[in-house]
């Protein structure tokens, strides 16, 4: 049986080798993943092109762009087009803002009354539409109250937890690490067991002394590695380059890192069950994986989702890695915390293997 | 043309044989869109709140309540221990916790310093910013209402207003983006493992030796995939228009120029793929790598362009779902025309021709 195993083991990876494209994707792709979305994945608001009408043109108005700017959200030049043909920033997508500061501007604040500027925003990506708005709101009223040294008496002390600078790159590189493990292995294992299929050699090995276990396992190690060595390389890249602070112990990551490893490898090898051409399989495992990551909270968080597809994510293993990817990188913690987590994770294991490898026993009669 | 008619043919017949990878083409859009109409919010909402109120007067209550009915914070569960309020938010009940002071109200009535505590858990850094947007924001609504009697807040107040989509929706700006990400999926995945097939499976040598050109051959196999990818998209924007209600302001027939347009640099980059691998598993990898990945994140689908390094934003113009995002998005949400989207058309028009030209001399070269 070891043997056995061993010699396909051997054939896969002589495979591998064989082929020199594939050994650079897959010491490539976690890379190229990792700087892709470590770097693009941004969802800050921020350099908010703000076209400007000032009709004013005073100190004070001067003084009200330069504080709109200081922070680093919002960006104001002044505006070229005349404000009736104004719209045409928004289409020409050259401005996000348009901000109207009225004549009297100045003299209306030094005598104390209450001024109206117009602020349009082009609404068409609403999450950073709502969070300009909010920014330009706070702005102001900070504006207002250092010009007539107002000082309110009841200020917000913050502190953030685990992640002081709320840096989005954080909280993306455990997830991405994770996604990768999933994707690949659900990909590679299904494509794998189908492509003997297509190409008619599955048959040749049903012939052969070798046993179903055997065959299966003979598959499934040489992709695990493959997925763990993804995993590592993406993983430790992740620590080394984007200095993720790595707060928990990396043995139970590794251990369940296994674990879920079984998941997906069922997942594979039902799709291979399903499927007759890695076409079919390579469609099955990339509407698993998109379904997977989206309902992970990957990077919409499940909390944020209605309540129905918020139910649906309980039907994810990826949900489940990822918080405990999540949890140990990020927050250290142990076993005590994540076990309801660690235990849907093996559940899921257990029940999806198995019933993939029934359904394949039963295919490979 | 009669015999890219019946390598077209051909390769149709092999779509239609197969029905379940028919289905998956045409239901894996609608599931995408659902996913990202319903679930794909970046709007933070119900962010669970703990509060730890030491004062238990009039006026913290007033806070709380000010809160919770903001509409943002909804109640965390179950907390007992909130004399640690890590641990609360270390066990995930809650995103974050207020702690208003003994001495809250007494301090606000004689209008002297004191400061609340917000403890926020930072692990999603996006919620960690918005929960503190939101909780500055209703602090100053409510200190306006409690200012000494006889003052008023004079300033700058800002009369906002949102222009094309007034009630911002994320499905207005996620389910158009989609369409360029299920055009580039299914372009260029698709071609890439269909001419991997024909090669690992042998019968290039087949095609070959029969009376065709190379590039009879590429055009008759890419042809139904540009039929599959149209009739996909055009699916998901029905779904878009009537399901989700996002406006359709400008000209559909400039729309589909122009997905036509797109549709032909995403195929020549899935043919231009499959020149340089062998098999079907290594041309998904690679498809995947080089179109979807950049597709969905540096085109602008999701996170904004100008906020990425610049070197990402520099690569970002080589990105054809870059172009074809703002020429559908213009032409759906704000009515652009081609007046307004001429330099867009220009690049994708030339992407699109400098892949088709690179593909089409990789693919001689490989077979000669």
């Amino acid at each position: 049986m070891f043997r056995m195993v061993l010699a396909l083991v051997r054939k896969e990876f002589y495979q591998v080798r064989r082929d020199p494209v594939m050994l650079r994707i897959i010491f490539l792709m976690p890379i190229i993943q990792l700087l892709l979305l470590g770097y693009a994945i941004n969802t800050d608001v921020k350099n908010i092109r703000t076209a400007v009408y000032d009709y004013d043109r005073s100190d004070l108005s001067r003084e009200f762009m330069r504080s709109l700017g200081a922070g680093g959200y919002f960006v104001t030049r002044p505006s070229d087009i005349p404000l009736l043909a104004g719209e045409r920033g928004f289409r020409e997508n050259r401005q996000d803002v348009m901000l109207v500061i009225p004549p009297g501007f100045s003299r209306d604040l030094k005598e104390r009354q209450s001024v109206t500027a117009g602020f349009l925003v082009d609404g068409t990506n609403a999450s950073s539409a709502a969070v300009a708005m909010g920014y330009a709101n706070l702005i102001s009223a900070e504006f207002n109250r250092e010009l007539y040294r107002l000082s309110l008496p009841v200020t917000l002390r913050q502190k953030v937890l685990y992640n002081p600078e709320a840096e989005s790159v954080y909280f993306m590189v455990p997830a991405i690490v994770a996604i990768l493990l999933t994707m690949v292995t659900v990909m590679l294992m299904s494509m794998a067991i189908v492509r003997e299929r297509e190409i008619g050699t599955l048959e040749q090995l049903l012939v052969t002394p070798i046993t179903k276990p055997a065959l299966l396992l003979g598959k499934a190690i040489p992709f695990s590695l493959i997925g763990l060595v993804e995993f590592s390389i993406a993983l430790v890249f992740g620590v080394i380059w984007f200095g993720i602070p790595f707060a928990g112990s990396w043995t139970l990551l590794y251990l369940l890192a296994f674990i879920f490893l079984f998941t997906t490898l069922g997942v594979g090898i039902f799709i291979s069950t399903i499927t007759k051409t890695q076409q079919q399989a390579m469609f099955f495992a990339w509407f698993f994986s998109i379904f997977a990551i989206l309902t992970s909270g990957f990077f919409i968080p499940i909390q944020n989702m209605p309540q129905s597809i918020q139910y649906l994510t309980y039907l994810n293993p990826v949900r489940y890695f990822l918080t405990v990817i999540r949890g140990i990188m990020m927050k250290g913690v142990g076993l005590e915390a994540l076990y309801p987590n660690i235990i849907a994770m093996i559940v899921f294991s257990v029940g999806i293997f198995t019933f993939a490898w029934l359904r394949f026993a039963k295919r490979t009669k | 043309m009669n015999k890219i008619r019946f390598i077209a043919g051909k390769e149709l017949r092999h779509i239609l044989r197969d029905p379940r990878s028919l289905f998956v083409a045409i239901l894996l859009p609608i599931i995408m869109t659902l996913l990202y109409g319903y679930a794909v919010t970046l709007d933070i909402k119900e962010i669970k709140l703990a509060v730890c109120d030491y004062d238990c007067s009039r006026e913290s209550r007033d806070l709380v309540a000010r809160f919770y009915h903001s509409g943002y914070f909804v109640k965390a569960g179950a907390t007992d221990d909130l004399l640690d309020p890590e641990s609360v938010l270390e066990s995930g009940k809650a995103n974050l916790v207020l702690t208003i002071p003994p001495g809250f109200a007494v301090a606000l009535k004689t209008w002297r310093p004191c400061d609340l505590g917000l403890m926020i858990d930072g692990a999603d850094a996006n919620l960690a910013a918005a929960a503190s947007n939101y909780s500055n924001a209703i602090l100053q609504s409510f200190l306006k209402e409690y200012l000494p009697p006889g003052t008023e807040l004079p300033g700058v107040t800002l009369s906002q207003q949102v222009l094309y989509n007034p009630d911002l929706k994320s499905s207005h700006f996620f389910v158009p983006g989609l369409i360029a990400i299920i055009l580039m999926m299914i372009s260029a995945l698709l071609t890439s493992i269909t001419i991997a097939r024909e090669k690992e499976t042998g019968t290039m040598e087949q095609l070959l030796t029969a009376p065709v050109t190379p590039r009879q051959i590429i055009i008759g196999k890419v042809l139904p995939y540009v039929g599959l990818a149209l009739l996909d998209g055009l699916l998901v924007l029905l779904f878009a228009v009537f399901h989700f209600g996002v406006p359709f302001t400008g000209s559909f027939m400039l729309l589909l120029f122009f997905g036509v347009i797109y549709v032909v640099a995403a195929l020549s980059l899935g043919v231009l793929i499959s020149t340089l691998v062998s098999t079907q598993q290594v041309a998904i990898m690679a498809a995947l790598t080089v179109t979807v990945l950049p597709s969905v994140m540096l085109s602008g689908f999701i996170f904004e362009i100008r906020n990425m390094p610049v070197v990402l934003q520099y690569i970002s113009y080589l990105v054809p779902a870059r172009y074809f995002l703002l020429i559908i998005r213009g032409v759906m949400l704000k009515g652009s025309g081609i007046g307004v989207l001429w330099i867009e058309a220009v690049f994708l028009v030339g992407l699109a021709v400098a892949m088709l030209t690179i593909a089409a001399k990789r693919f001689k070269l490989k077979l000669e």
